[in-house]
């Protein structure tokens, strides 16, 4: 099929070698590319019980059809691997320039095996692959690593590096790239760590083929000015995601204080309205249409961002409302290589702990300049930070805490406090990767739509799958998320870029097998309905402000949504991928 | 009654790009009326929902004298 390169590249990190070979075109029709291609390959190619960590465990980046086309919001990329933080099957979606390079370098996906003797990078130029030393890189943040590298290869090489908390095998250490983009959740950065690899630069000079080049471009330039830049579409330009501050606060899933209550009566102090004001720069992934980055600095604190998931872990619910602050901790976590997310749910975790003097990790709600120490201990695992580097979860079982420990099957949870948004708790819970609002986003449902009852069980189990096909579909063509096309749409841009007949139908075929196989992975795993759970504090303490005022999620809710969810699935009561649908994947 | 509204987002184009008016309209209208009111179709995709005094709402919610009604256009992402 056009639009696509048909090479993946393999790249041996044991025996320092590399080969090509045809993209696995049955495959990418069935799955496309992205998230749904890159989960099919490692679900053939680890064996079940892999230790993420081992040099069996795989490191795979894919691009998609439209990636290197001007198809727009299509510059992302997938990295996908086993997670070392759940045990699930972990793919992340990473903006930038890498996933173009990758193609311009003549390939669709690269997969890498095995592990450097010693920290090395790999330099992907075209068709040649270099395995380089990087002894004088290890130990150094992303941010200069990035910038010896940029000076070293030039401006045209795209970088993906990690920080020392992905050496350290930190397990919510991300990817980075172009300084300030991450593939953040679960662990990804630890697997590359875990490989000795410090960095991949990828410099690719050549392009990509589409199906009737000038028919192709007009209608892309068309659908560029009708439908991506729309006036609706264009918040995530002017105000980027710190829009969803005000809207998230009036919705009452606004998280407070380690998500123990909603809505912020102080929000207007770290507000987009006041970070705004400190924007220096605005910037977006390559092929994007709606360039959502702004550039904050405020005194020596800058970033790109920071995003609403970033502000809101570090601002309300750390009981932080200094701007500068936010900002800061966003960069020391990018540089450092860790989740924002994550290590974020980690710290307000110890701070309710210490508060409850259940245990004392010497941090309290509010303390901003412990937040943003803690961050750096948490990457070199020196000190209070090797035990926070432990992970919500583990902590809970080593120190207690569990009624509030936030995560699902060990990853930390997103800033939707579900207790706003039930459908949110469920989406969550059966999400691929632990706890994430990338995979079905209720709110969009559920608080950002005027007209569907955010706090009750009835239809959402429906509600979750629907947006969850939505997602698959997108993340595996693979486009940016603020780019709200409908499925109609994604079928007329494989017909056009490919060259060969996509209905809405056949999108929603893709999108089954892709939650499908994600889900088996997990069964193969070892994974069923008592791993798709909620947090205790949801079931057990009602909110005390805000719209959702009073709101608890009642047990029997949670397990009526999980039924339904499972039933619209086809999956069995205990969330089992039935034998005939395992077979037709 | 007096309602005191906010447009977000591209909907200040309702306001003539002014993000908030303080507007007169009969006692006992609903979100909804007074949203219609404003010319804004909460059928259009792009309509997302409504806020009372910061606090999201249903969209049949009755306003009172001295509401603040904010009206958000349809987010998207996360």
């Amino acid at each position: 099929m056009l639009g696509y390169q048909n090479k993946m590249l393999r790249i041996d990190l044991s025996n320092k070698t590399y080969s090509t070979e045809p993209l696995n075109m049955d495959w990418a029709e069935k799955y496309i590319g992205g998230k749904g291609l890159a989960i099919k390959y490692l679900y053939e190619e680890l064996k079940p019980g892999t230790d993420p960590f081992s040099e069996h465990n795989k490191l795979l980046l894919m691009t998609g059809p439209f990636t290197g086309t001007p198809v727009p919001c299509s510059g992302k990329l997938a990295i996908a691997s086993k997670s070392p933080a759940t045990g699930t099957i972990l793919d992340c979606s990473i903006g930038g320039h890498s996933a173009l390079k990758i193609k311009y370098a003549g390939y669709d996906a690269v997969m890498f095996e095995g592990k450097l003797d010693k920290p090395g990078y790999i330099l992907i130029e075209d068709d040649k692959i270099e395995f380089k030393e990087a002894s004088d890189l290890w130990g150094k943040g992303s941010h200069e690593t990035e910038t010896i590298l940029s000076a070293e290869y030039g401006k045209e090489a795209s970088i993906l590096s990690i920080g020392p908390a992905g050496e350290n095998l930190v397990t919510m250490s991300c990817i980075n790239s172009d300084y300030y983009r991450q593939a953040g959740r679960g662990g990804i950065g630890a697997v590359m760590g875990s490989k000795n690899v410090k960095a991949i630069v990828i410099i690719g000079t050549g392009g990509v083929k589409v199906n009737d080049i000038e028919n192709t471009t007009k209608r892309l330039s068309e659908i560029l000015r009708e439908d991506t830049t729309s006036e609706e579409n264009m918040f995530i330009y002017e105000d980027g995601t710190t829009a969803f501050l005000e809207a998230c606060n009036d919705g009452g899933i606004l998280p407070k204080r380690n998500f123990s209550d909603t809505t912020d009566e102080n929000w207007t102090k770290y507000n987009g309205e006041v970070l705004l004001q400190y924007r220096k720069g605005k910037r977006g992934c390559g092929s994007c249409g709606l360039g959502c980055g702004n550039f904050i600095k405020i005194g020596d604190a800058v970033c790109e961002g920071p995003e609403y998931e970033s502000i809101a872990v570090a601002g309300p619910n750390a009981g932080i409302e200094d701007p500068q602050a936010i900002v800061k901790a966003n960069q020391v976590a990018d540089d450092v290589g860790l989740d924002t997310i994550s290590a974020g749910d980690v710290i307000i975790y110890a701070m309710e702990m210490t508060e409850k003097g259940i245990y004392d990790f010497g941090i309290r709600f509010g303390d901003k300049e412990k937040y943003i120490e803690y961050l750096k201990l948490m990457a070199k695992k020196e000190g209070i930070g090797a035990d926070l580097a432990l992970g919500v979860k583990k902590l809970s079982e080593k120190y207690g805490g569990e009624d509030f420990a936030m995560h699902v099957k060990g990853l930390e949870y997103p800033q939707y406090e579900p207790r706003g948004s039930w459908g949110m708790s469920l989406a969550y819970a059966v999400s691929d990767r632990g706890a994430c609002h990338m995979r079905a986003y209720a709110p969009n449902d559920e608080v950002f739509e005027a007209s569907i009852p955010p706090y009750t069980a009835e239809g959402k189990g429906k509600m979750v799958v629907d947006l969850a096909v939505y997602n698959a579909v997108k993340f595996s063509l693979i486009l940016c998320d603020f780019w709200p096309l409908g499925m109609d749409r994604m079928a007329e841009l494989m017909t056009l870029i490919t060259g060969k007949e996509f209905t809405e139908d056949d999108m929603n075929e893709v999108a089954m097998r892709v939650i499908h196989i994600a889900r088996a992975f997990n069964q193969r795993e070892g994974f069923t309905r008592k791993d798709d759970t909620m947090p205790k504090r949801l079931v057990n303490e009602a909110l005390k402000s805000g719209p959702a005022a009073g709101q608890k999620i009642p047990q029997e809710a949670f397990e009526k949504m999980l039924d339904d969810y499972y039933a619209v699935l086809g999956w069995n009561n205990d969330g089992i991928v039935p034998d005939e649908i395992l077979t037709s994947l | 009654m007096k309602i005191k509204v906010l447009l977000r987002g591209f909907l200040v184009k309702y306001f003539n790009g002014e993000k908030e008016r303080v507007i007169e309209v009969e006692d006992g209208l609903s979100a909804r009326q007074v949203v219609e009111r404003l010319g804004i179709s909460i059928e259009h995709k792009s309509f997302g929902f409504v806020a009372v005094n910061g606090m999201r709402v249903m969209i049949d919610d009755q306003l009172k004298d001295g509401d603040e009604l904010k009206v958000y256009p349809r987010l998207s992402g996360g």
